[in-house]
């Protein structure tokens, strides 16, 4: 090919990727207003301070790393990958470790302790969950987003999130008007089940170390076979 | 490329979110006492949202049994929960300006609208009887040793296939 071609296709393709329109002065205002609140925060609210902070710290590293839940959950279907299910993995190994060692702080400063007094997410377990689960699985998936999710893709002026969100919204109201038909047929007879209270604490944390990690392995072997990435 | 370059702009690698994202979650429950969670806040917008038009939802059984977990002094529409999830929003809101990748989307068409605002109502539905979303009842539920995380997870995952299958079938 003739240089003077080469050079043409080259401004050609400059035109083509013409850079976009820079967002910075935006990004340094809206920064501003956050910091700002943060400050209104700090001085009235010390906890909400701190909510407010993380929150903002896990939108950026959504956003940035691409992480979305529904993915990790659709893509070793649809196309085979599980490079986002790996991630969530890794991201439960480590919080596995730092809730238990929080977990086992605080209980072993109750004596007699109550499943109410432990920290975390701990809730009835039962044919509610799997409906539930079911509900929610069939649902991120056609609406393309799940809660994070949504959130995420409406800070980056996805119009069709904010539509989920409306739903979203719906859902939790029936269900929470619903409540009570849903606890008499179920959710009552439901038991919350707090693993260390069964196999006590320091095997339940190594067990499910294990149990991911196996889970990572098996999930890395599948990626490696079936998705249509490395083809 | 320089460093900076692929620290600030490019995209950083799935893992690396969720090393983070695990990091966050153990910060937050260390210095707040309770672990990531979002959906809860859904439910306090639509519920001080019926509030408003003057239908009293405090008479209902789920508030009555469970108590709106509301602490002194947090309204539906001031809370804990609505200051993650509109920080979350600005978070994402910011990192995409930061790339200059903010842009509205539209919705493509009526097809797409209709199974958005079902998708939602389904995923909503579903966290009341699972006690959570993905990230309260699977992401924060399974490092808290709680039986129900794994148990979400697992037919998180049945529902997810159905979902994939319904998707190629009516919106592919």
């Amino acid at each position: 090919m003739k240089s003077s071609r080469i050079e043409e296709l080259k401004r050609q393709r400059q035109i083509e990727i013409r850079p976009k329109k820079s967002q910075l002065p935006f990004f340094f205002f809206l920064i501003s207003i956050c910091i700002v609140f943060y400050l209104y925060l700090f001085g009235s609210n010390k906890i909400y301070s701190i909510i407010w902070a993380i929150g903002i710290l896990i939108g950026i590293t959504m956003q940035r790393s691409g992480f979305c839940f529904v993915a990790s959950f659709r893509d070793p279907v649809m196309v085979g990958s599980t490079s986002l299910f790996r991630a969530v993995i890794i991201g439960l190994m480590i919080s596995t470790v730092g809730f238990g060692i929080f977990q086992y702080i605080t209980i072993s400063n109750i004596p007699n302790y109550l499943i109410d007094d432990i920290p975390g997410q701990i809730f009835p377990v039962g044919i509610n969950t799997m409906i539930g689960a079911i509900l929610f699985g069939i649902g991120m998936v056609i609406a393309g987003g799940c809660a994070s999710g949504t959130l995420i893709r409406i800070g980056e002026g996805h119009v069709m999130q904010i539509v989920v969100l409306v739903g979203f919204v719906i859902g939790t109201v029936l269900g929470a008007g619903h409540f009570g038909f849903w606890d008499k047929l179920i959710i009552s007879s439901s038991k919350t089940i707090y693993i260390p209270q069964y196999m006590g604490f320091l095997p339940t944390i190594i067990i499910q170390i294990l149990v991911l990690g196996i889970l990572y392995i098996l999930a890395g072997w599948y990626d490696r076979k079936n998705s249509i990435m490395n083809l | 490329m320089n460093l900076k370059h692929r620290l600030l702009k490019k995209p950083w690698p799935y893992w690396v979110g969720g090393v983070v994202l695990g990091l966050l979650n153990i910060f937050l429950l260390f210095t707040t006492g309770s672990a990531w969670k979002i959906t809860t806040s859904f439910l306090y917008l639509g519920a001080g949202l019926l509030n408003k038009l003057g239908i009293n939802i405090n008479d209902w059984y789920y508030f009555k049994t469970y108590g709106t977990k509301l602490n002194v002094g947090e309204t539906y529409f001031s809370n804990s929960l609505m200051i993650m999830a509109i920080a979350m929003i600005l978070g994402s809101l910011a990192s995409a300006l930061f790339v200059s990748e903010f842009g509205i989307k539209k919705i493509k068409n009526k097809k797409q609208l209709t199974f958005a605002l079902l998708g939602g109502i389904m995923m909503g539905y579903g966290t009341r009887l699972s006690f959570g979303c993905n990230v309260g009842a699977y992401f924060s539920a399974i490092p808290s040793f709680s039986l129900h995380g794994w148990i979400f997870g697992i037919f998180m995952f049945v529902g997810a296939w159905i979902g994939s299958k319904i998707l190629f079938k009516y919106i592919l």
